[in-house]
């Protein structure tokens, strides 16, 4: 026996002891709010692993660092109490399944006031829990609204509606520019991306000479970019990507000796890009997420408080995994921590009826409307400007703040058939 | 013209690695008759080696290589000894423990690296070059490196089985294992050696590709789907046929994803693969289960 018995003794062991971490680590360990008399519990409910990480677990990790912030300050000011923040995080691994399953323990154990989620894939069946318990909670994707989602909230990101703003500054700067190639990933966060610059370049008078999926189990990007560039268009456009699809793409375009205009929803951990390709290949790409230390972040009509040193904390507590999403997370946030001030409760229909009084609320970017009704059915959407980003000299800056219903009252219809043909 | 051109080139680059997994795969298969589903997973870990030796620890990227190759061949061995062997003489217990270690080393993966961001290897060789002085093509020069690892790699071994008494013995062994071990050689010897070589190159394939593609965890998956369609059209249990049909298939690939699209190019090439084994079932050179 001796050495075969102990030996896969010892193997069972380790094998259990990695599946029991893995397990572990898919229930994120509470955010515990010190010294707290009255604590108020935010549940994030997102994918803190896999390929969507990337959109999520740079958030979360800020949520904490917004906790902290208000903690130190005192915590939340409900009438004559304070109440201290804990974050409850749950990692759904963004499937529908384990998003159910999450959804259910941080509202009936946990005690949660507001869910925060990136929405998408694992939304459908949390959302309909949420409603049920009369549970507010919000998304980064506001395609999750519908007439029946009552009180999910998409208060900061609406994506893709902004992505029209790239291509419109891009038409105005650029008038040079006239076809586009597009490639999109095969799944929910690529087909309505793919609608929205469709609608974007026809409104800009831009012809698309190829619009392609690629499948999202794809390996090799080579052929993807070979095919768009057989087309010898003028800007390549990415949609709306995984960080790690777009980092990949931007990469074969630079070997595959591109020097058109790029266009991307999103350029995360742009640093990286640079040093796979170069300062000058990035040169000039258009995304839609601004770093937070950018000048233009000061300006008076953004409702975030210490942009600049939000960013900077960020970054030293979190080193290089600054992404798209990072900011948006803790400024829904902060957007709750104000109406339920205002509200005098942190119960959710409370903090919802508090939110949405007036029809207008304070967006990082601006006050906005909340808008929605004619695309999703309800106006649940907060949407007002959005900035345009531009690479220059190897830093992301915003080069305008335009207005997406502007671009809406003129071209609305054009979305509204693209929307139709992606289906 | 241009197109045709970059897109054989992107072919034969990527034909390459797709070998080094196939003629891996086979081996062990014809020495061990194990279907090793692993073997995705010896890619990933040659990856996630040269992650941390290169990428973390700034250790050579030929070094890392020959690390990854090193290491992951350890691993296999380690596997062989513990896990396949005791299940030698059962059919199916060499299958069923493959599966168990592909989500074993996926696990140790996620666990030891995680899965959230996205790992960055930069590659060591950035750029690339316009392919005989025609601008509209261009070959990656890290593509280049790694496409040249694994034909070094293929001639060494395919040298390694030609030329010298243990690449007899293996071909032996692989050929009738009963015979083989009638004359003196040691099954278990040689499913050692056939083990640590396969997984080996597995690890070079992962390591090389690691500056090209993703890595993480599950990157074995799409990986071991190729390597399974090359060596059933190559015919299962031929070298040759394995490196033929890696080829093949990639060109038949790569060109229907440029032209088409990459799931169209996935469709037609499982139906590539019925179609071979229907006009050929042993596959393209398969016969018997020669090695």
């Amino acid at each position: 026996m001796g050495k075969k018995g102990l030996t896969r003794r010892q193997f069972t062991g380790t094998a259990a002891a990695a599946a029991g971490a893995v397990a572990a680590s898919s229930f994120g360990a509470p955010y515990v709010a010190q010294g707290a008399e009255k604590v108020v519990k935010l549940g994030f409910l997102g994918p803190l692993t896999g390929e969507v990480a990337g959109w999520a677990l740079p958030g979360r990790n800020a949520c904490l660092i917004w906790a902290d912030q208000v903690n130190a300050g005192g915590g939340i000011k409900i009438g004559d109490d304070n109440y201290m923040v804990e974050i409850v995080s749950y990692d759904n691994e963004y499937l529908a399944d384990k998003s159910l399953i999450g959804a259910k323990k941080l509202v009936l154990e946990d005690d949660v006031k507001l869910v925060l989620m990136l929405g998408g894939t694992d939304a459908p069946a949390a959302v309909q829990f949420f409603t049920k318990q009369k549970m507010l909670s919000t998304t980064l994707l506001p395609s999750d609204l519908t007439p029946d989602t009552l009180y999910h909230l998409a208060p900061a990101e609406v994506h893709p509606l902004y992505n029209v703003t790239g291509v419109e500054w891009l038409a105005e700067n650029r008038p040079e520019l006239k076809t586009a190639a597009i490639c999109a990933q095969d799944d929910e966060l690529g087909w309505p991306s793919v609608a929205t610059y469709l609608a974007a370049f026809e409104a800009a008078g831009i012809d698309v000479v190829y619009n392609k999926y690629f499948d999202i189990a794809t390996t090799d990007f080579a052929p993807v970019v070979t095919a768009m560039l057989a087309e010898n268009p003028d800007i390549v456009c990415l949609d709306t990507a995984y960080p790690d699809f777009v980092n990949l793409l931007c990469e074969q375009l630079f070997l595959q000796d591109y020097k058109g205009q790029i266009i991307s929803c999103t350029l995360d951990f742009y640093g990286r890009i640079i040093e796979k390709t170069s300062t000058e290949f990035l040169e000039g790409l258009i995304f839609q997420f601004p770093d937070f230390d950018d000048p233009a972040m000061n300006e008076p009509h953004i409702n975030f408080e210490n942009p600049n040193e939000f960013f900077v904390n960020y970054n030293e507590r979190f080193p290089d995994a600054w992404s798209a999403v990072t900011w948006e997370y803790p400024a829904i946030a902060e957007m709750w921590r104000l109406a339920a001030e205002k509200a005098g409760s942190v119960e959710p229909m409370a903090v919802f009826a508090s939110l949405k009084e007036g029809g207008r609320g304070p967006h990082v970017f601006g006050d906005a409307d909340w808008w929605g009704e004619e695309l999703w059915g309800i106006d649940n959407a907060l949407v007002g400007n959005w900035p345009v980003v531009q690479i220059q000299n190897g830093k992301a800056t915003i080069v305008e703040y335009r207005n997406i219903i502007d671009w809406w009252n003129k071209h609305g219809e054009l979305l509204k058939k693209h929307t139709a043909e992606q289906g | 013209m241009d197109t045709v051109v970059q897109t054989l080139v992107n072919a034969l680059m990527q034909s390459s690695f797709v070998a080094l997994m196939a003629v891996g795969l086979v081996l062990i298969f014809g020495v061990m008759r194990v279907i090793n589903f692993a073997h995705g997973e010896f890619y990933m870990a040659g990856a996630y080696v040269v992650f941390w030796l290169y990428a973390q620890h700034e250790l050579p990227f030929f070094a890392a290589v020959v690390a990854a190759m090193i290491i992951v061949g350890i691993i296999g061995l380690i596997i062989e000894q513990l896990l396949f062997k005791p299940m030698r003489e059962n059919p199916l217990g060499g299958l069923i423990m493959s599966i168990g270690v592909l989500f074993i080393l996926q696990v140790l993966a996620a666990v030891i690296f995680g899965v959230g961001l996205m790992k960055h290897i930069p590659p060591l060789y950035p750029g690339a070059t316009p392919l005989f002085g025609m601008d509209g093509v261009s070959v990656p020069w890290q593509r280049l490196v790694a496409f040249g690892i694994a034909v070094v790699l293929l001639i060494g071994f395919w040298l390694f089985l030609k030329r010298t008494r243990l690449g007899w013995a293996l071909r032996a062994c692989a050929q009738d294992r009963e015979a083989a071990a009638l004359q003196g050689m040691s099954i278990n010897k040689l499913a050692l050696l056939a083990m640590g070589l396969g997984a080996g190159m597995a690890g070079a394939a992962g390591a090389i590709m690691a500056p090209l593609v993703r890595v993480y965890p599950y990157i074995g998956g799409p990986v071991i789907v190729t390597a399974f369609i090359v060596i059933i059209v190559g015919g299962i249990g031929s070298l040759e046929g394995a490196v033929l049909a890696a080829v093949l298939y990639t060109f038949f690939h790569t060109f229907v994803a440029t032209y088409l699209d990459g799931t169209i190019a996935s469709i037609l090439g499982l139906l590539l693969m019925l179609l071979v084994l229907t006009v050929r079932p042993a596959g393209l050179l398969g016969k018997g289960e020669k090695v």
